[in-house]
């Protein structure tokens, strides 16, 4: 061993020094004294691991790892314990509810009859072509329905549209009635005349 | 297991993943020690080298904690995640510890009163060559906490601190040449690094 291959060695092996080593500081006195420098200082570590020998994390830090360890422990055996069936029989049920539901969607979407719908406010309308007896003066003449003032009169035979509306009580005054003050804002039904071109000419209140 | 001889860590690590209590507490007594002071030689933060400890042992619970045994031993990694959670908080706080200087050619005066090789075993000794450790740059610091007062050997070293072995080599001479420049120019006994001229770490 020369001085270059001690030097390199020296850090590694001056805990334990082998026979090269001590042989070559037995020839050299600049390595000798390099090798006592070393292993001066490998003492003092020693030395000073063992004062810090007793010194360790405190005791909680311990109770705190195995509370840890105990929760993850815990849900670690739950999900060992499971049963192989259970996650099959899981998937299974969600498949066969997904399958039911997309079933009954489909079926749900076959057409159905139109419904009729009525609006809120009008209640009939009705078209009586070529009825006499029942579309022209001879209703107005029943005295049911009271002519409009603005309305021209009707013709016998004329085609009307009757549509069944709700106004407010107050729109009777100016057709003769009395209505009180309380009752004015009241709706009241009426069933209005109306000629083929859409100008009302009567109207019929059904509840006075 | 051989029977009549303790488990190694390897074992007890597998006993940990079954759910062994008692497998977990003895790999925690066994290592936390040597975890706790290397936390604390880096951080001088008795607080700290808890919280790293316990994080430490709370990563081994996890599933994927990353260890192979391929790669080292278990001890190594586990002073491998106790040196990145050091850095992580000293990053976070540099003003924490001021004689953390990173830089190679500066070393902090240091109130080195009894400093001769002589009597590194005494009481003084020991207390002047543990304020030369603490006052090491800190990766030859901690190259010189886990192999010489930990005494990993080096290949185990390299492990834990994710480099090549050759660069725990050679902090190492430069770590022990630094102790040895303080130590020594306390009583004169050594000409200071300076004038020694060592060859220059470029890792």
């Amino acid at each position: 061993m020369n001085c270059e291959e001690f030097r390199l060695n020296l850090h590694q092996e001056a805990r334990y020094p082998g026979a090269r080593l001590r042989d070559h500081a037995g020839a050299c006195r600049e390595c000798a004294a390099l090798l006592e420098r070393e292993q001066a200082l490998v003492a003092g570590f020693r030395a000073l691991a063992a004062e810090w020998s007793g010194v360790e994390a405190p005791g909680v830090v311990e109770r705190r790892l195995v509370a840890a360890f105990r929760g993850h422990a815990g849900l670690a055996a739950v999900r060992a314990k499971r049963p192989w069936w259970v996650p099959v029989v899981t998937w299974g049920t969600a498949a066969a509810a997904v399958a039911v539901m997309a079933l009954f969607l489909v079926r749900g979407k076959q057409p159905e009859p139109a419904r009729r719908v009525i609006p809120r406010g009008v209640e009939l309308a009705m078209v009586l072509p070529g009825d006499p007896n029942l579309a022209t003066a001879q209703m107005y003449a029943d005295g049911d329905f009271i002519p409009l003032p603005s309305a021209s009169g009707m013709e016998p035979g004329e085609e009307v549209n009757l549509v069944r509306v709700e106004l407010p009580r107050s729109s009777m005054i100016a057709l003769g009635f009395t209505v009180s003050a309380e009752r004015a804002a009241e709706p009241v039904e009426a069933d209005v005349m109306l000629g083929l071109d859409g100008v009302a000419r009567a109207v019929r209140f059904v509840d006075e | 297991m051989k029977e009549n001889s303790p488990p190694s860590d390897e074992d007890l690590l597998i006993g940990v993943r079954s759910g062994d209590e008692e497998a977990f507490l003895t790999l925690y007594r066994r290592r936390q020690a040597a975890i706790f002071r290397f936390a604390l030689h880096m951080s001088m933060s008795p607080a700290l080298a808890e919280d790293v400890t316990q994080e430490v042992f709370l990563a081994l619970l996890r599933e994927d904690c990353g260890y192979d045994s391929a790669r080292g031993v278990l001890a190594a990694y586990l002073f491998g995640i106790a040196r990145k959670l050091v850095l992580r908080h000293l990053e976070r706080g540099r003003t924490s510890i001021a004689i953390d200087v990173d830089t190679e050619d500066v070393l902090p005066e240091l109130a080195v009163h009894a400093g001769t090789l002589e009597n590194l075993t005494r009481k003084e000794g020991i207390e002047a060559l543990h304020k030369a450790v603490l006052a090491l740059p800190r990766r030859y610091r901690e190259v010189v906490v886990l192999c010489d007062l930990e005494e990993l050997d080096y290949a185990d070293a390299a492990v834990a601190l994710g480099c090549p072995i050759g660069t725990v080599r050679s902090r190492l001479h430069r770590a022990r040449a630094l102790l040895l420049d303080k130590l020594s120019q306390e009583r004169g006994l050594r000409p200071s690094m300076g004038a020694l001229k060592p060859a220059r770490c470029f890792i």
